[in-house]
């Protein structure tokens, strides 16, 4: 990869690795790569805050490390922890060496007895700085955000046996967020934000054809400004970018050339995900037949 | 005024004083983020305005509310032309000035002075008995003395409640799955034999609150001081989200930080142009819904709506937006100061249409009703 100047270069590369990101996103991630502060993507769902993440690990040819926030997440499964059944085993080995006990427990909360969760895999990485994705950050509890803290700015963890542990290489991190709970200031304040919302009609019509190239510009067009039509109404769960994507995927695998009352009818539930909203979609074009 | 960026002298001199426009406007930039401007313009991003503009946005900005404002204010620092500048001298301001306050305060007391007799009353009671009795005194009855009294009794008691909340929160040493971390790192002691086993458990967390207070004309009497114990509760409960509605809703928990609650009343003031006008309490839930819903009815919030019910829009409406919010919250308690008469059936439409969805119906004309609200919120 060559080396990066200005924010227009990403926009080629990206384009090549099949994403598609406006002025404003391109600035962002520009900065996140040259300030190495992390990004806070915000948005609705669907709109491609997590394939950012994956498409920019690609470019940068660089492994991907991803920590799927959920409430009750806590240390031992994001961050370390020690391997007990090996420590107990270990332990019972010792009982007959002639070890202090200082000693067995410098062995026993030695690397080789400790487990590494996303966390702190993405801090001891050897070879280049990896993509930490932080996904859906809003899910997790206040407490585990407030941890994160110590990791966003100083890029360092502290695990009470060993010390603490610096990253040899910083990783470039992106935190997703739908927004269904605000997150704290602290944090917002380590990170750069960026919120992406529903893209326009032309923009996601170049998505969809960057994704599935073989589709025929009429069903492309009609797809979109339908999806499009869908987000002005009320519904339960506006449909996403992704959710484009499978429905016309979905339309072109039953043989559709064409959006008719029919395809519609039969390919609905890959656009919308509650029934609520299809009756609703489907009492309106009764009504317009 | 604060200097713009006609009156610097280089780039970098700009940013330092764009980084102080935003945040005498409200914005929470600090002097990491001004060093992070600046080096962001070293590396080449001031070259376009759009770029740079975009950079900025993302180092200053935490949240879409928070971006436009900032564009806002973007242009007003970068674009203002020195010559516009003399024509109109009246400058903006976000944050609204707090001077008008006399006149929000006797707006919001309805009719609150006119009681000079009970004033003497209260007086000549001496200090237990006059707390006591303030308790069960009918808001609508209190003096403005006596408001700021029961506010102080209300502090009091909110501040034992939080504690009283807290202690029940404590984990149970005997429950909950084995801790293996604990285990082992204490068996060391013993030479490797775990002989006291360490459990873990969930702990309950503090729940959250969503407030509705209704400052319609007929809820004039109690309004003010039922915002008071909003702004005490706001105090013990870190997640509080407060509204108040009328005609239309406005989100309050922002300025409740503050706590001086004569800002709050002037900004209520200020934004809601039907002030004790009437209700439409259906569409101000629908409102709601649709504006903040995704992001606060998650996780099992406890509702409180503080209203008479005297609805005077839609009210399938409010049975319907009512029973969305119940879908998705732990309980909503409803209370209603009408509720304290003697012989109050909760006949009104917007009650009625409002019934099916509420899990505790209670008064709200005194103090004493307001703390029985402890028993609700405790049962977490």
């Amino acid at each position: 990869m060559d080396e990066l100047n200005k924010p227009e270069q990403l926009s080629a590369w990206l384009e090549e690795a099949r994403y598609v990101a406006d002025p404003d996103m391109l600035t962002s991630l520009f900065l996140l790569l040259k300030l190495r502060k992390p990004l806070l993507l915000e948005g609705p769902p669907g709109v491609g805050k997590t394939e950012s993440a994956i498409v920019l690990s690609s470019l940068l040819d660089v492994p991907l490390i991803r920590l799927q926030c959920y409430e009750g997440l806590d240390i031992s499964s994001a961050v370390y922890e020690w391997n007990y059944q090996r420590q107990l085993l270990a332990i019972r080995m010792q009982e007959t060496s002639q070890m202090s006990v200082s000693e067995k427990e410098q062995k026993i909360f030695g690397e080789e007895y400790l487990l590494k969760r996303p966390l702190l895999q993405a801090i001891t990485q050897t070879e280049k700085s990896p993509v930490l994705l932080i996904d859906e950050l809003d899910r997790s509890d206040e407490e585990f955000e407030a941890f994160l803290l110590e990791l966003l700015s100083a890029f360092q963890i502290t695990i009470p046996e060993l010390g603490t542990i610096r990253a040899t290489h910083k990783p470039y991190v992106i935190l997703t967020s739908n927004r269904t709970r605000e997150l704290s200031d602290a944090l917002k304040r380590r990170c750069l934000y960026h919120w992406i919302g529903y893209p326009g009609l032309e923009k996601e019509m170049s998505i969809v054809q960057k994704r599935l190239p073989g589709i025929e510009p009429s069903l492309l067009e009609a797809v979109v400004k339908q999806v499009q039509s869908f987000r002005q109404q009320r519904l339960s769960k506006t449909p996403g970018i992704s959710e484009t994507i499978d429905w016309a995927e979905s339309l072109m695998a039953l043989g559709h050339r064409s959006l008719n009352n029919r395809a519609i009818e039969e390919t609905l539930g890959a656009i919308l995900k509650s029934s609520e909203d299809i009756e609703l979609i489907r009492s309106q074009m009764t009504e317009s037949v | 005024m604060k200097i713009q960026a006609f009156q610097t002298g280089s780039l970098s001199e700009s940013i330092v004083a764009f980084a102080q426009y935003v945040r005498t406007h409200g914005l929470n930039v600090g002097i990491q983020e001004t060093q992070d401007a600046l080096h962001a313009a070293e590396l080449g991003l001031m070259a376009e305005r759009p770029s740079f503009k975009q950079s900025l946005k993302a180092l200053f900005c935490t949240s879409p509310e928070e971006c436009m404002v900032f564009d806002q204010l973007f242009m007003q620092f970068w674009d203002t032309n020195p010559i516009d500048l003399q024509q109109q001298k009246s400058k903006v301001n976000i944050q609204g000035s707090v001077n008008r306050k006399s006149k929000a305060s006797v707006v919001m007391l309805g009719q609150g002075h006119t009681t000079g007799k009970l004033d003497e009353d209260a007086r000549n009671v001496s200090g237990a008995n006059a707390a006591e009795r303030l308790k069960k005194t009918d808001l609508s009855l209190l003096t403005e003395m006596e408001a700021s009294q029961l506010e102080e009794i209300a502090r009091k008691l909110c501040r034992e409640m939080a504690v009283r909340m807290r202690r029940r929160l404590k984990q149970h040493p005997r429950k909950g799955v084995p801790d293996l971390r604990r285990t082992v790192r204490h068996s060391i002691s013993y030479g490797g034999e775990p002989i006291k086993l360490f459990h873990r458990m969930n702990t309950p967390k503090k729940q959250r609150l969503i407030v509705f207070l209704d400052i319609s004309g007929s809820m004039d009497k109690y309004s003010l001081f039922l915002l008071r114990f909003i702004c005490a509760l706001r105090d013990h409960f870190r997640q509080l989200e407060a509204f108040v509605f009328s005609t239309t809703l406005k989100r309050i928990s922002r300025g409740l930080q503050a706590r001086q609650l004569e800002t709050v009343v002037k900004n209520i003031h200020d934004h809601t142009d039907h002030w004790s006008g009437g209700t439409r309490i259906g569409e101000c839930l629908q409102q709601f819904i649709d504006m903040y819903g995704k992001r606060m009815l998650n996780g099992s919030p406890t509702i409180i709506v503080l209203s008479d019910g005297l609805d005077t829009g839609d009210v399938s409406k409010l049975g319907e937006a009512l029973a969305h919010m119940h879908a998705r919250s732990k309980r909503i308690v409803w209370l209603n100061p009408l509720k304290g008469m003697k012989d109050y059936q909760p006949l009104a439409r917007g009650m009625q249409a409002a019934m099916p969805s509420i899990d505790d119906f209670r008064s709200a004309h005194n103090l004493e009703s307001l703390l029985e609200l402890e028993n609700i919120l405790s049962h977490a």
